[in-house]
């Protein structure tokens, strides 16, 4: 049991290590994106409109094993799987995180730019000190959201061969004829999302000083 | 101290200024009426650089912001075009306060990170304007927490911080009702008996009346006429103006 254990926690690890990867490139990488989405240069906003479709439109696990063999297929070489694995994450999380931004950024009024533009800020400094907080209160639940699908989505990361928390628990599943080792993954993963969604309680309370 | 000749602005083939011209002496208030769509505010937005104007010549305390060469209006550069920016003020219909800030740092915000003030000059400033405005207690707190013309207050405020040159003002009392209203013409008759340069948009005819030196009233992107306060509201020349005028009577 004990041995079990340890090895559930290695394959914990290994999630939280797409997790926060995921996290780390996709965050900053959405606002790249949401940004040629609602770019003036009409053929740019097609291609990232196309990649967003194309992202929301087909499954995740679909695009781990896209990521993982098409350059097998293509050029011949393949790669190593956890950095498939984090590839295929990102380039599927920046879209989503994209939209979220997109509708937070949509959603601030335009007379907080004029004031700005009069009171003589930059263009950067109106964005990081006047849009960018109101923007994050406002999307804060439905990143919550995101982010606690994230932490799930990482058992997908099986599919082409990363032995992350929910590999672990089905090996040892079939090991020792029993289910105890998944209703153990389950707990896991509840944990680490209860930590999630407490986290972003907090966020959204500390924000909760204006409207 | 505003010298604007000729402007012209058209909005997607429809030409919504044609040829404004008028000017502004230092100390002096100038009010503009009209119907809406008659071009006030647009007007207004271009001397502030929310708008770029198509044509015409603006000069604003002695610097050239945009001139007229060849029906095509050619602005300052950028650098300089901020530096003249901060010679205007605006104050918006909607007050668009910042509400993730206190009342004080929307006052602060700009002066700090635009005049670059020290935090104690700027809040300094901010507490001496919240005194003037009658809304000192109210530094601490969020836009959110205040009224309609709290609110407006702080943003006549923010302007001021900034020690423009000319302020102006686009119906700033549009989104109050009467009581409210009267709190913020009060404020405003105040800075003009200081004179304080000033251009107000507005639909409060007797205010436009009592406190203006000069009075322009607009109608489908012309101005029809324009002259003393007194002769413009109690003796106006032009059909359209006595119609417009009479229509705010009873």
């Amino acid at each position: 049991m004990q041995g079990l254990i340890i090895q559930m926690l290695e394959g914990t690890v290994t999630s939280l290590k797409i997790f926060f990867l995921t996290l780390l490139f996709s965050l900053p990488l959405g606002f790249v994106v949401a940004k040629g989405r609602m770019t003036r240069i009409a053929p740019v906003r097609w291609i990232v409109d196309l990649y967003i479709q194309i992202m929301r439109g087909t499954p995740l696990i679909l695009q781990l094993i896209f990521v993982y063999f098409a350059p097998f297929y293509i050029f011949g070489a393949s790669y190593d799987r956890f950095t498939a694995c984090i590839v295929a994450f990102v380039i599927n999380y920046s879209a989503y995180f994209s939209e979220i931004y997109r509708s937070g950024l949509q959603s601030i009024d335009k007379g907080q730019y004029e004031a700005s533009k009069v009171l003589g800020f930059s263009k950067a400094y109106t964005f990081f000190h006047i849009i960018l907080p109101q923007v994050i209160k406002r999307i804060l639940p439905a990143l919550g959201n995101e982010v606690i699908t994230l932490v799930k989505d990482t058992a997908l990361a099986q599919t082409i061969g990363v032995a992350e928390l929910f590999r672990v628990a089905q090996t040892a599943s079939s090991r020792e004829f029993s289910t105890v080792p998944i209703f153990i993954a389950g707990i896991f993963y509840f944990v680490m999302n209860y930590i999630v969604s407490r986290l972003f309680v907090i966020g959204e309370r500390k924000l909760d000083y204006y409207r | 101290m505003i010298k604007l000749t000729g402007l012209r602005k058209s909005f997607g083939g429809t030409e919504i200024l044609k040829d404004i011209s008028f000017t502004l002496d230092r100390g002096n208030v100038l009010s503009i009426i009209g119907p809406s769509g008659s071009g006030k505010s647009t007007t207004l937005r271009i001397i502030t650089q929310l708008e770029r104007a198509d044509d015409g010549t603006l000069e604003i305390a002695g610097s050239t912001l945009f001139s007229s060469v060849d029906g095509k209006a050619v602005y300052a550069k950028p650098d300089e075009e901020r530096k003249i920016g901060l010679k205007t003020g605006l104050v918006f219909q909607s007050f668009n306060l910042f509400p993730h800030f206190s009342v004080l740092r929307n006052i602060t915000e700009a002066q700090r990170a635009v005049l670059h003030r020290t935090k104690e000059e700027a809040e300094e400033k901010a507490i001496s304007l919240l005194r003037k405005m009658g809304i000192e207690d109210k530094a601490k707190q969020y836009p959110y927490q205040l009224s309609g013309g709290q609110q407006q207050r702080v943003s006549i405020a923010r302007a001021l911080a900034l020690d423009p040159e000319v302020l102006f003002f686009d119906e700033p009392t549009s989104a109050l009702d009467p009581e409210l209203t009267r709190e913020i013409l009060k404020v405003i008759r105040e800075l003009a008996e200081e004179k304080m340069t000033m251009a107000v948009v507005t639909h409060e005819m007797h205010f436009a009346r009592a406190i203006s030196d000069w009075a322009i009233f607009m109608d489908k992107g012309v101005i029809v006429e324009e002259g003393a306060p007194d002769e413009l509201f109690g003796n106006p020349k032009e059909e359209r103006t006595r119609k417009f005028i009479a229509s705010f009577e009873d």
